[in-house]
């Protein structure tokens, strides 16, 4: 038992990696995935179709893998990342895919008659898309954007594979000196948990604030 | 070009989508302070006529001039070219529109929808915008209804708002795209109502309808189409009492019948 006490600071430095690479890998994909979901809306094919097939390879491509790609293949091509960087770099390319398909159905939600009254009172494209298009999007997709942030928290498990000392790495760094597997495991499912109900919590709540019907 | 006169003038317009020809060779003037009721059966081109006044679609021959500008295109030494973003916008800024499923903003309150233009295009400070966003929902009865959302109002009040919003950026020109079809018919009278007070107060109005009533008392001149063409067009008393071709009799005829 004095060795679990002995332990929580590791267990504290690896929830709090998990939660900064999640959050700013999620920013990304966010970010990243609303600009995807416009290029596919876009009249140039020679901006649409790139999109769309990016959205295919990260749909094809398990975590691990882009991991693989940026962390021990990236320096072939001159690209030095550190754990940190490569991991919310890997984790926010892999789930703007994802995103980009939420945000894709968010935006073709909204009647095209809203921007066409936008249009006709002389806001500009940008005007409309910031004030009319966008939040309204991110209100329809708020539970889709919700359970999509669950799950790429749960996939920064995977990040363990480039040493990042996140969650799952701690948990295979004390049960590998410890010769203790089920403590550390189950301590770690506790905290993942914990970090997935508080996520839930708040989309509900977000949810119950910000939800709108159509007019 | 005596074209320039009317407030709005249509000459030769036409239209396709894809290989179906919508509208074959429009000429309407309308001068300031008409209000125009265009009917006509349904796909016989009067909301693709009235979308392409406000260049929603556009047209691909004719011209559509607005208080003395072509609208969504750009004459060069070489042809035509179509007109870019805030050229569109310059030569729309003249025209308010309503439409028929009201396209309210949903996320945002019945002052905000009316105040978003005047604050992002005109620059207006957010207090004097919402004065006047005040003002013209005071003018169409809904002054009490400002902080609430879309949502919770019937049809009959958001087509309200919508006016209002339109107004409130100063059109010079109403364009109305069915404004009531959407409606519950006990709804119709309110929003043809505040229409009316403005045809009174002298705004320029364009009114695709299907109210035959509302055409033959408020209406200064009613404009019949059929397959993309104007048929016949004169004051609503001479229109409807002794239409001359034998399509408006049809259809007036219909008309009749059905509101029996």
């Amino acid at each position: 038992m004095s060795g679990f006490v002995n332990d929580i600071p590791l267990y504290a430095a690896g929830l709090a990696t998990t939660i900064a690479v999640s959050l700013l890998g999620i920013f990304i994909s966010v970010i990243v995935g609303i600009f995807l979901a416009l290029a596919l809306r876009s009249r140039f094919r020679l901006i649409a179709i790139p999109a769309r097939g990016y959205i295919e390879f990260a749909r094809g491509a398990p975590l691990a893998l882009v991991l693989f790609l940026l962390y021990y293949g990236g320096p072939q091509f001159g690209l030095l990342l550190s754990p940190h960087v490569a991991g919310i770099v890997g984790l926010g390319l892999y789930g703007a895919g994802p995103f980009a398909e939420i945000f894709r159905a968010g935006f073709s939600a909204i009647p095209k008659g809203e921007q066409e009254a936008a249009e006709m009172l002389g806001l500009t494209p940008g005007q409309s898309f910031l004030n009319i298009e966008l939040p309204q999007a991110l209100r329809v997709t708020l539970p889709a954007c919700v359970g999509q942030t669950i799950n790429l928290v749960k996939e920064s498990a995977v990040l363990s594979v480039i040493t990042l000392g996140e969650l799952t790495k701690v948990a295979g760094t004390i049960s590998s000196i410890t010769f203790a597997v089920v403590t550390p495991y189950l301590t770690i499912a506790l905290l993942y948990w914990a970090l997935v109900e508080t996520i839930a919590r708040l989309g509900f709540y977000a949810e119950r604030r910000f939800t709108v019907k159509g007019s | 070009m005596t074209a320039s006169k009317a407030a709005i003038s249509v000459r030769g317009l036409q239209k396709h989508f894809g290989d179906k020809r919508v509208l074959s060779g429009i000429d309407l003037d309308i001068h300031a302070g008409d209000v125009t009721c265009i009917i006509g059966p349904s796909g016989s081109g009067k909301s693709t006529l009235l979308r392409s006044i406000a260049f929603l679609d556009p047209y691909d021959g004719g011209d559509v001039h607005v208080f003395g500008k072509l609208i969504g295109w750009r004459e060069t030494p070489l042809g035509r070219e179509r007109a870019g973003a805030r050229e569109l916008a310059e030569a729309r800024r003249s025209l308010g529109m309503v439409f028929q499923h009201f396209h309210l903003w949903p996320h945002m309150s019945v002052l905000d929808n009316v105040t978003l233009a005047l604050r992002l295009v005109h620059g207006v400070p957010r207090k004097q915008a919402e004065e006047t966003g005040r003002a013209m929902l005071e003018k169409v009865g809904l002054s009490t209804f400002a902080d609430r959302r879309p949502e919770s109002l019937s049809g009959g009040q958001k087509q309200r708002v919508a006016i209002a919003r339109a107004l409130a950026v100063r059109p010079k020109a109403m364009l109305f795209d069915e404004p009531t079809s959407a409606l519950d018919p006990e709804l119709v009278g309110e929003v043809l109502s505040v229409m009316k007070t403005l045809a009174v107060e002298g705004m320029t109005m364009v009114i695709v309808t299907h109210e035959m009533g509302f055409a033959a008392h408020a209406a200064s001149r009613v404009v019949f189409m059929d397959s993309g063409r104007i048929v016949e067009e004169g004051p609503p008393q001479t229109l409807f009492a002794t239409p001359k071709s034998e399509r408006l009799s049809q259809f007036l005829q219909t008309w009749r019948e059905r509101a029996l």
